[in-house]
């Protein structure tokens, strides 16, 4: 299991975060990215000698300052089930595929008709998205 | 390749650039050497108490941190009794 799809599936959960320079940040995950960059809602900070203490309503860590995350134990379960379910689907789809024919047939046409029907469809999209 | 693959679900020693020693089951790692680790503890040592063990829970480590990974000999490791060891506490490392 990578680091990051743990800590992916760690959002909203609380998490202990120390620094490189021993200072330690306890709350919840509100969002994280691929630089292991975080934001923590709801924090308490620590200074690294254990004496000061703070609150914030909300913070943003850059992941390379970041020397270790604690997170709750039964989201390494959680994240095995979750893998576990994605390779159960992704068999059953290869399954209906199934056969080397249709997935044959079906790549090349795709991709040689994309170009016509994909078009309009991801203007369609882009439109909507820029509706909203 | 180097690579931890042969170390996965197997219980690891982590010696961490602070000095800090843990010992835990590696969960999984990535290409910077991030490490997961399940049912992890720390091990502190000190000259003159017993190696105190104090559990961690799940920690995920930035491979930066780490100075070594090693697989741990369970059939050794289990018939160490920790409270008998005494030994000074690794010093972090200074650049």
């Amino acid at each position: 299991m990578l680091p990051l799809s743990l800590l992916n599936a760690a959002q909203n959960k609380p998490m202990l975060v120390e620094l490189k320079n021993g200072e330690t940040f306890n709350g919840h995950l509100v969002n994280c990215d691929n630089f292991m960059n975080i934001t923590l809602r709801e924090v308490y900070q620590t200074s690294a000698e254990g004496d000061k203490f703070w609150k914030l309503k909300e913070c943003y860590i850059r992941g390379s300052t970041i020397k270790y995350l604690r997170v709750p134990d039964p989201l390494l379960d959680a994240v095995k089930d979750e893998q576990a379910r994605a390779r159960e689907a992704n068999k059953f789809r290869g399954g209906h595929a199934g056969g080397a024919a249709r997935g044959g047939r079906g790549g090349p046409q795709r991709g040689g008709r994309g170009g016509a029907r994909g078009a309009p469809l991801r203007g369609g999209r882009g439109g909507r998205g820029r509706g909203m | 390749m180097s690579s931890l693959q042969g170390y996965v679900d197997r219980r690891v020693f982590l010696v961490l650039q602070d000095g800090r020693s843990i010992v835990g089951t590696l969960a999984g790692y990535d290409q910077k050497s991030n490490v997961v680790l399940s049912n992890s503890t720390e091990r502190v040592y000190s000259s003159d108490e017993g190696v105190e063990e104090i559990p961690l829970g799940l920690y995920l480590v930035k491979g930066d941190m780490i100075c070594l990974i090693g697989e741990v000999d369970e059939e050794a490791d289990q018939a160490l009794d920790l409270t008998t060891i005494r030994a000074e506490p690794l010093p972090p490392i200074r650049y």
